[in-house]
């Protein structure tokens, strides 16, 4: 401000001393100019309030030092032509230089504008790049105007490659929907998502999930589609192999309801078809026996006495392998039962067997848990009848029934004998069909038994195990759900 | 015997035949039993058809029913059996090697009075034939218009 001020001055007595300094060597009429180059000066560099200073201090200074009479500030009246034409060319010359700055003030103000637009812009440009999705636009004619990097990282192609091709060409998109049918839908709703098929720079093919939306100008004339879009080529492949492990899941279903439905016919024909002829074999020996019995000599008759006994067996094989069949055939109704009634109930039938013998039997608390209860009854009754058979060898045999391991959501319950045990590394064969630790002449049996207690027990979803040794007694596990969550 | 009710046995096997007649002489039952071989045969007895068309017009005591039989099967016989009016009084008991439970419930639900399974052994084989013919044969007293009995 006070510079500005200062100018004025400043560029006045510059002027005066100049006048001063040319009247000494005689150069006349030379004031006004250096008066007016003074105030030119001071409006260009000051503004309007120095140049009005510069003005009125150039009026006094000019008529003091050179209108006469000198060294006053008279002004007489042939004077004032001089002065109004000094003053009217110096205001001009201020207007000018008012005008020249504010056109220059608007012009810097605009510059500024445009600067600051421009980095807006840029800085949403860039956001547009930092996305993971692709993001182009074409116009009207299918050629690519904007082209992001996440479009580059998608297809392959740089912006610079890209802009101004026909996105057509340059991606092969193959479209599910004819594209009449897509323009028609974005010119109708302005959208249109989709999925299309498109080659990349490499040449390898991906699926995307398209967007696309359709720009209008101000006359709602289309202008451009942008098109955002991302890859879902894996997504897409996962879904594929999900639809052909379902399939396959569905044919393996198929097969096995085929199976089963095998599988019981060859049970149905086991049961007619195999026990017709041994009920004949064991009928007519026995006929022969009755009618020849004074004709056959001891040894002809032991013969005979093995033939029957050989076909009862067989009858009895046959009846525990339905009977095994029957039970993974067999629909489980699942419901909460009381293991300890089952137990007793088990415990009533096995002791009917058992009458007259020594047995000590220990009966712990046992849980309510979750499953069939004919069909536990039948886990129970095969464990405690075998704990019985094979402590027949002692003179007082001890059974145990009990519970371990009580968990929140399963039970593990035990038979434990002291009986004949076995050796720990045949118990993989203890719960296979017609497998069997002991001669038949030791103990009888088919050898249906534990395998029909592991069938039974892993149709509830548990699992069964056994612990022994030898001479010093066995120990038989079952794992059971307490509720209805693990269904087989 | 004029006490013994007619049996009819519908039975394919010839050697199941001879064992059950063989069960029954030996207690003197086999002298009213009428064998039929197939489903159709024990039909065309009960209506009166083919070699049947001339016998006497009464319904036996008891009909002893195999299941699997060629033809026309057990659980046919028994179905048209219960179905029809005149017929639907003769005891029927199924006499069969199948434990099958299918075959039980098909034949309870269609009216069956009795269901046996044949036993392996001789002996409970010739008990189970024995009871049958002297229960229905001779104790229970048979629907009206039954041979031997009325």
């Amino acid at each position: 401000m006070i510079w500005r001020y200062g100018l004025a001055v400043l560029s006045v007595c510059a002027a005066l001393g100049s006048a001063i300094f040319m009247k000494r060597f005689h150069f006349v009429g030379v004031e006004i100019p250096l008066f007016l180059f003074a105030s030119a000066i001071t409006s260009w560099y000051g503004g309007i309030g120095p140049s009005v200073l510069t003005l009125i201090l150039s009026c006094l200074t000019f008529d003091y030092f050179f209108v006469p009479p000198l060294y006053s500030l008279t002004v007489t009246r042939e004077d004032l032509p001089y002065f109004t034409s000094f003053a009217a060319f110096a205001f001009l010359v201020t207007w000018f230089a008012s005008v020249r700055r504010r056109v220059e003030r608007d012009l810097l103000r605009s510059r500024e504008e445009l600067r600051r637009e421009v980095e807006e812009r840029s800085q949403q440009a860039s956001l547009l790049n930092l996305t993971h999705d692709s993001i182009f636009v074409r116009d009207m004619n299918f050629t690519i105007t904007y082209w992001n990097r996440g479009a580059q990282e998608l297809y392959g192609w740089t912006p610079e490659q890209a802009i101004g091709k026909h996105s057509q060409q340059l991606l092969e998109t193959v479209f599910t929907t004819p594209l009449d049918e897509i323009l028609a839908e974005l010119h109708r709703t302005a959208r249109w998502e989709g999925e299309v098929l498109r080659t990349t720079a490499d040449g390898s093919k991906v699926v995307v999930a398209s967007r696309w939306s359709l720009r209008r100008d101000a006359r709602d004339q289309a202008q451009a589609i942008l098109e955002t879009s991302n890859d879902i080529s894996e997504r897409k492949r996962r879904e594929q192999e999900i639809r052909v492990l379902n399939e396959d899941l569905q044919r393996r279903g198929t097969e096995l309801t085929a199976i089963n439905k095998e599988l019981e016919a060859f049970a149905y024909s086991v049961s007619h078809d195999l026990r017709a002829p041994l009920r004949h074999m064991v009928g007519f020996t026995e006929l022969l026996l009755k009618n020849s019995a004074s004709v056959l000599n001891e040894k002809s008759q032991r013969y005979v006495g093995i033939i029957l006994e050989a076909a009862k067996r067989m009858g009895d094989l046959i009846d525990d392998l339905l009977a095994f069949s029957r039970i993974g055939r067999a629909e489980t109704h699942k419901k909460s039962v009381s293991l300890e009634q089952l137990v007793q109930e088990a415990l009533s039938q096995v002791r009917q067997e058992t009458e007259g013998r020594n047995i000590d039997w220990k009966v712990g608390a046992l849980p309510a848990c979750y499953g069939d209860g004919s069909m536990l009854r039948l886990v129970l009754i095969n464990l405690i009848s075998n704990a019985a058979k094979f402590t027949r060898t002692r003179p007082k045999a001890e059974i145990e029934i009990g519970c371990t391991d009580q968990k929140p959501d399963h039970v593990v319950v035990f038979v434990r004998d002291n009986g004949v045990g076995f050796d720990m590394k045949y118990s993989d064969k203890l719960f296979g069909v017609f497998q069997r630790l002991h001669p038949h002449d030791t103990f009888e049996g088919t050898g249906i038994g534990l395998a029909t207690v592991q069938r039974i027990i892993h149709r509830h979803g548990g699992r069964v195990w056994a612990e022994g040794q030898v001479d010093s007694g066995a120990t038989f596990y079952f794992s059971l759900s307490k509720s209805g969550g693990a269904d087989s | 015997m004029s006490s013994i009710g007619r049996i009819l046995l519908v039975e394919d096997d010839p050697k199941d035949v001879e064992l059950t007649l063989t069960a029954l002489e030996e207690y003197n039952l086999a002298n009213e039993v009428v064998v039929a071989r197939d489903g159709e045969e024990a039909l065309n007895y009960l209506y009166y058809r083919g070699n049947f068309s001339m016998r006497s017009h009464e319904n036996p005591a008891v009909l002893l029913l195999d299941l699997k039989l060629p033809k026309v099967d057990g659980l046919e016989v028994l179905k048209q059996i219960k179905s029809d009016e005149k017929l639907n009084m003769i005891p029927v008991v199924v006499l069969t090697s199948s434990r099958e439970e299918k075959d039980m419930v098909t034949s309870y639900r269609l009216g069956v009075n009795a269901y046996v399974v044949k036993p392996v052994d001789f002996h409970e084989f010739v008990n189970a034939i024995k009871e049958l013919g002297v229960f229905w044969a001779v104790i229970n007293e048979p629907p009206p218009g039954s041979v031997g009995r009325a």
